[in-house]
């Protein structure tokens, strides 16, 4: 055993080049693996702790799914006996130029209520000074790192930009808690006395929400029943942390999205191996073939060749999980972006690099290691002694195989779309489906691939001459290794081109729909703590003053409140529409005229797409909206498509919504410019009205337009980043399986160069090889990530966000495959052919 | 009630020690809280006077005006104490306390209720005499939001369910009512004899220099009535209890380190207010007062040391920390025959709350008016022998 050892290092060793290229693609399997899940953990994680911190001990909250609740509240909860404490909390978001690309968290608190609640308020060597805590108008306490970070000391002031107003607020004080999760979750945090956060909030006479603590006991059922006695319509008693699971569960189908494609990457990684270790196996079948004759035992050979494998995931696993590690800091922050426009605001401090996570990733490169390493494996154990010395009858067993498993790709593909027609939700499933594709599709290539050949052959012939025969037929004779490359090559360029598909889809679809969504000529809100996310309310002067422009001839009103119940989080929100803008939505089903008619009467509401997609609600059901006055049970009119939010809309008329409302806000406006005007023009005249220390963002429809596909893309950027990753290590795959290929043809080109063959036409004969290879993938890789993307947009897609997209398939992404494909394989031929046509034909054929 | 502030030099003193120690520590009695605790007390009680109101003379109170609250000084509290019976014969004694503190002179620029420079805290204690029960609850609230406030029309101080007040815009008869988990209080309080200005006409000097003083008047004995709701039982109680109202915004000397204050009804109808200042070396501070009032309300100053002399003749020990209090003393006025003395109803009306303290019932027994045998109540408040030193 000593001995099979040292021979199966002293192999390893020899194909270095060989090594190293299968330790890097695990490597990076495992990296990306490691990395979005880090990513998407951190993201939760910081939500969480940044949630967790701000409600402090508290076990009960009271918070209003329709806005923040009335103040009175507390006084009257106050005197309910048998209530330990109670601590209102006013909170919204901010942002300071001081700390560019921050959400920030104004959290206005009472200190008198506090000490039960709260402890780094009142604890630790820099604790609040109440005094000047409540009577400095405007004072905000930070964290003692967020305040180095801005750049600000006690004593100076922070400016700070909220729903459009700016503020200078006087740094009263830092915080510096002693343990990392309190100082992970007050990073963001900006402390402030109730009433400055009121003023600063625009919240006068109404709270966020009010903690609770009422300890598990034998009354305690019976005081929460009390305490419920005393809410209004709207207002909810919940457990702590009920809403923030609920809002840290949004992006559920985001983060499984993100999962699948790093798996994907994984997967590629593990066809690497695949192919390195049958390659190493049939290097050795010779010495195998020996070992055999001489009395080694299959488990002994099984054995080595695990081993073997073991050792290479081992190495890249670890080689692996320090580069997930570094992946993961970059695309944490890509990953924020994307949760901070479609979901939360969120700010992620540090990367949470859990034992945990790295010990998953661990086990998944190594598992993965050996399971691609186990067909060569069982392979090399199953051969008897002197046929395992023969290379022919591993390329007869291969061609015996191809019908086979062109079979199986075809039960694999039938398989996966059975999946697909499952009238099921499951997101897993959706995956499993589109992995069954995959594979069937992977299954079927060899048999493409022969067909490619055979197709090719008079052209090859025509163009090439006798080189390109040979060329194509040293391909077809070497199936057991050019089969799993081509079938690799495919499949990566496949996935490439299926999410290459699928984001301009979106994209197009999302462009499509906004230029039919921004019917107004100018629209206006206010700045929120994101790019996306506006907030607060239009001051009502400045309406009007926009409004009464020369130039506007109409206008649309727009007020947008998040709800937030047990299902998840949706917008409610209530439009004032202009005639001119009717033509707005763009209904699934249904007479656009007469929805908009019994809307503009105010008979019910519109639902988005996802909305009714997630909450299974059709045209004239009813849905149930959470109002002041209680929930009101409103018809549904129509189903619109909406790509601006995966948690959903509803809409209504502001008539109905006065009628439940007591809220004269307007988060936007749009602006129905005069035939003739220059739009422009007229941001530029209304910017001028904004009164000092207001923020306004007033956009044409052109800028708006450009700016959401802005968003967009930065959306997408993390998709698109994940896309390369996967396609870089199945290129390191095919590299290294074609350099392989070749170069284990040392012996065969050899004789060639014997026979007369000149370095410059070896080289041409290489290099068409793998030019062929790759062309050959290429047309292969475009049916198929046609295919895939379909799944990807029709099922996926649909059944993680909601959205219906039009497939656009551009000639660009086509060429793009084909472009790919042969670049990767005529890139893969260059050292070889080099190598090749430069030793001698002596050296070759040496072994003889 | 006694008095004034003791921490340093100038000061809203102890009752801002007071707060500011409450508001900290309501967490809990981490070291971590004692240490925030003393800075956040070093804070408050070292804030400049400037911009409020001073003691600087004495003063014609104005009733019921002065029954209301003085939001230019800094520090003022409504501090009702008495000794109760039931119809059973049950004892008892109740302390109900609203402090108000200005943490600022003015209130903040602001549109939100929430804004105010008014803090309150409240204590409310009952001694359970026959049970040997002490219990004692603190709250704490700004004064806004309804949540703690006071107003003379109608006259009326609150924090949250804790409240004192007029039943009309009289402030008599005045209403206590106090409610903390089991224990609960409500008591009808008629004025009994009028007003007594403490102090030279209301003034309360307590230290050098001008302002060092508060404004203190005292109901020195008001017949009670009502209800007692402790363990488990609802009793009709009746007794007498006494109001001290001060006001100020620095009280203090150098180096007074706490007081031993007394609130003492006599059953022959004389009542008697004394306050000890304790120095740091142990003895008495030169600026102790002391009161007698006859049966008809008029009040008689006495002089430490000659005409009232007090000693203790007993310690107490609290278990929590072993700090050693006087418990028990021995109280002679010589110019009117008085020889008292005073011994606490229980042992342990020691204050454990975010300001340690001990307050409690007292019972009374000598000679009285002319040497006659007499008994009595009161109250007695010992500052300063437990928790954290007042700075310094």
């Amino acid at each position: 055993m000593r001995l099979l050892t040292k021979s199966s290092l002293r192999h390893l060793l020899h194909h270095r080049m060989q090594l190293v290229l299968s330790v890097v693609g695990v490597a990076l399997g495992v990296a990306v693996v490691l990395s979005i899940d880090l990513a998407t953990r951190s993201a939760r994680t910081a939500f969480q702790i940044s949630a967790e911190t701000v409600s402090g001990r508290a076990t009960h909250q009271i918070s209003s799914e329709v806005g923040p609740i009335d103040e009175r509240l507390v006084a009257r909860l106050r005197n309910e006996p048998g209530l330990r404490a109670s601590a209102p909390v006013v909170e919204g978001f901010a942002s300071s130029a001081l700390l560019p690309g921050q959400a920030l968290r104004i959290l206005g608190i009472d200190p008198f209520s506090e000490g039960a609640f709260r402890p780094f308020v009142v604890a630790g060597p820099a604790a609040l000074d109440v005094g000047s805590f409540v009577t400095t108008a405007g004072g905000v306490v930070l964290s003692a790192v967020t305040a180095a970070r801005a750049g600000v000391a006690v004593g100076d002031s922070l400016p700070v930009l909220v729903a459009g107003r700016s503020w200078s607020l006087p740094v009263i004080g830092t915080l510096e808690p002693t343990d990392e999760l309190t100082r992970t979750g007050l990073a963001d945090v900006l402390l402030m006395d109730i009433s400055g956060a009121q003023d600063v909030l625009d919240l006068a006479g109404r709270l966020t929400r009010i903690d609770l603590l009422v300890p598990e006991s034998a009354d305690s059922a019976l005081l929460l029943e009390r305490i419920r006695a005393l809410l209004s319509p709207g207002e909810t008693l919940a457990t702590a942390g009920t809403r923030a699971a609920t809002m840290a569960g949004m992006i559920d189908a985001f983060d499984v999205n993100l999962t699948a494609l790093s798996l994907l990457a994984l997967i590629f990684g593990m066809f690497l191996i695949y192919n390195a270790m049958t390659f190493s196996v049939v290097q050795r079948r010779t010495l195998l073939g020996r070992l055999r004759a001489l009395g080694v035992t299959r488990g002994e050979i099984l054995r080595v060749i695990l081993a073997e494998a073991a050792w290479i995931g081992v190495v890249s696993s670890g080689v692996g999980l320090v580069l997930g590690v570094l992946l993961g800091r970059g695309l944490v922050r890509l990953v924020t972006r994307t949760i901070n426009h479609l979901y939360f605001a969120v700010s992620v401090e540090r990367m949470q690099v859990e034992p945990a996570l790295l010990v998953k990733a661990a086990a998944l490169g190594l598992g993965a290691t050996l399971l691609a390493a186990l067909p060569a494996a069982l392979e090399a154990a199953s051969s008897e002694p002197r046929l395992a010395m023969l290379r022919s009858v591993r390329e007869a067993k291969s061609r015996r195989m191809i019908p086979r498993a062109a079979a199986a790709g075809v039960v694999s593909i039938a398989l996966g779309s059975l999946l697909v027609l499952l009238p099921s939700r499951s997101l897993g499933l959706s995956f499993a489906a589109l992995f069954f594709i995959v594979g069937g599709l992977a299954l079927l290539t060899p048999a493409g691939a022969l067909l490619g050949m055979h197709l090719s052959r008079p052209v090859l012939g025509r163009v090439a001459g006798s080189l390109g025969l040979i060329a194509s037929r040293g391909l077809m004779r070497s199936l057991s290794r050019t089969a799993p490359a081509i079938a690799a090559l495919s499949v990566a360029v496949s996935v490439t081109v299926g999410l290459g598909v699928m984001i301009q889809s979106f994209r197009g679809t999302l462009a499509e729909w906004l230029d039919a969504t921004l019917s107004a000529d100018v629209y206006v809100s206010l700045p929120g703590p994101t790019a996306s996310r506006a907030s607060g309310t239009l001051p009502p002067e400045l309406i009007a003053s926009f409004v009464a422009h020369p130039d506007v001839v109409g206008h649309s009103t727009y007020r947008g409140i998040d709800i937030v119940d047990g299902v998840g989080a949706y917008r409610l929100v209530a439009l004032a529409l202009d005639p001119r803008g009717e033509e707005t939505f763009d209904f699934i089903e249904g007479n656009a005229t007469t929805i908009m008619r019994a809307f503009q009467s105010a008979e019910g509401a519109l639902v988005s797409e996802p909305f009714a997609f997630r909450r299974r609600v059709e045209v004239g059901e009813g849905v149930e909206v959470p109002t002041p006055m209680g929930p009101q049970d409103l018809t549904v009119l129509g189903v619109f498509y909406d790509y601006g939010s995966d948690q959903g809309a509803v809409i209504v008329s502001r008539e109905l919504y006065d009628r439940f409302f007591d809220d004269s806000g307007v988060t936007s406006l749009a602006l129905f410019v005069r035939a003739g005007a220059d739009s422009e023009a007229v941001v530029q005249d209304l910017l001028t009205r904004v009164p000092a220390g207001t923020t306004v963002v007033a956009r044409t429809n052109d800028v708006l337009r450009t700016a959401s596909l802005e968003v967009f893309d930065r959306t997408f950027e993390v998709t698109a980043v994940l896309r390369m990753l996967a396609f870089i290590v199945a290129f390191v795959g095919v590299l290294s399986a074609l350099m392989a290929l070749e170069l284990e043809r040392a012996r065969e080109l050899g004789v060639m160069r014997a026979w007369g063959l000149e370095p410059a036409e070896l080289r041409r004969l290489v290099l068409t090889q793998t030019g062929l290879m790759g062309l050959v993938s290429g047309a292969l890789a475009v049916p198929m990530g046609i295919a895939l993307s379909a799944v990807m947009i029709f099922v996926i897609n649909k059944r993680s966000f909601g959205w219906t997209l039009d497939m656009q398939v551009g000639p660009g992404v086509l060429a793009e495959a084909l472009g790919l494909a042969l670049v990767a394989a005529l890139l893969a031929g260059v050292y070889p052919a080099w190598r090749m046509s430069k030793t001698s034909p002596a050296v070759a054929l040496r072994g003889e | 009630m006694g008095v004034t502030p003791a921490g340093k030099g100038n000061g809203g003193g102890w009752l801002l020690v007071f707060l500011a120690a409450a508001l900290l520590g309501a967490c809990g009695g981490t070291d971590r809280a004692s240490e925030t605790r003393l800075s956040l007390a070093e804070t408050l009680a070292g804030a400049d006077t400037a911009g409020y109101e001073r003691a600087l003379a004495p003063r014609d109170f104005d009733f019921p005006a002065d029954h209301g609250p003085h939001p230019g000084f800094r520090t003022e509290w409504w501090y009702v104490t008495g000794n109760l019976t039931s119809t059973s014969g049950r004892d008892f004694g109740f302390q109900l306390t609203i402090f108000r503190s200005a943490l600022a002179p003015r209130i903040p620029d602001s549109r939100s209720a929430w804004a105010t420079n008014q803090a309150y805290m409240a204590h409310f204690t009952v001694t359970d005499v026959s049970a040997e029960r002490f219990h004692a609850y603190e709250r704490f609230a700004r004064g806004a939001v309804e949540l703690a406030g006071a107003t003379a029309d109608p006259s009326r101080v609150w924090l949250e369910g804790w409240t004192i007040e007029g039943t009309t815009s009289e402030p008599f008869p005045l209403r206590l009512r106090a409610r903390e988990g089991d224990v609960a209080l409500d008591l009808a309080l008629e004025a009994g004899k009028p007003a007594v200005p403490q102090g030279d006409r209301g003034l309360s000097q307590k230290g050098p220099g001008p302002g060092n003083a508060s404004y203190y008047y005292s109901h020195t004995r008001m017949p009670a009535a009502g209800t007692l709701v402790v363990g488990g039982d609802t009793l009709a109680v009746s007794g007498l209890a006494w109001l001290d109202r001060e006001w100020s915004t620095s009280a203090l000397s150098e180096g007074q380190v706490g007081w031993d204050w007394f609130a003492i009804q006599l059953d022959d109808g004389w009542d008697l207010m004394a306050y000890r200042l304790r120095s740091a070396d142990g003895s008495t501070d030169a600026w102790s007062d002391a009161v007698v009032v006859d049966p008809l309300g008029v009040p008689t100053r006495l002089a430490w040391g000659t005409q009232i002399i007090m000693e203790s003749t007993g310690t107490w020990t609290s278990p929590i920390d072993d700090a050693v209090y006087p418990s028990g003393w021995r109280v002679t006025v010589p110019g009117h025959g008085w020889s008292l003395a005073v011994e606490p109803r229980i042992p342990d009306q020691e204050l454990d709350l975010a300001f340690r303290y001990w307050e409690g019932a007292v019972f009374v027994r000598g000679t009285g008016e002319g040497g006659a045998p007499v008994e009595g109540r009161g109250y007695v408040e010992l500052t300063g022998y437990a928790g954290e030193a007042p700075e310094r």
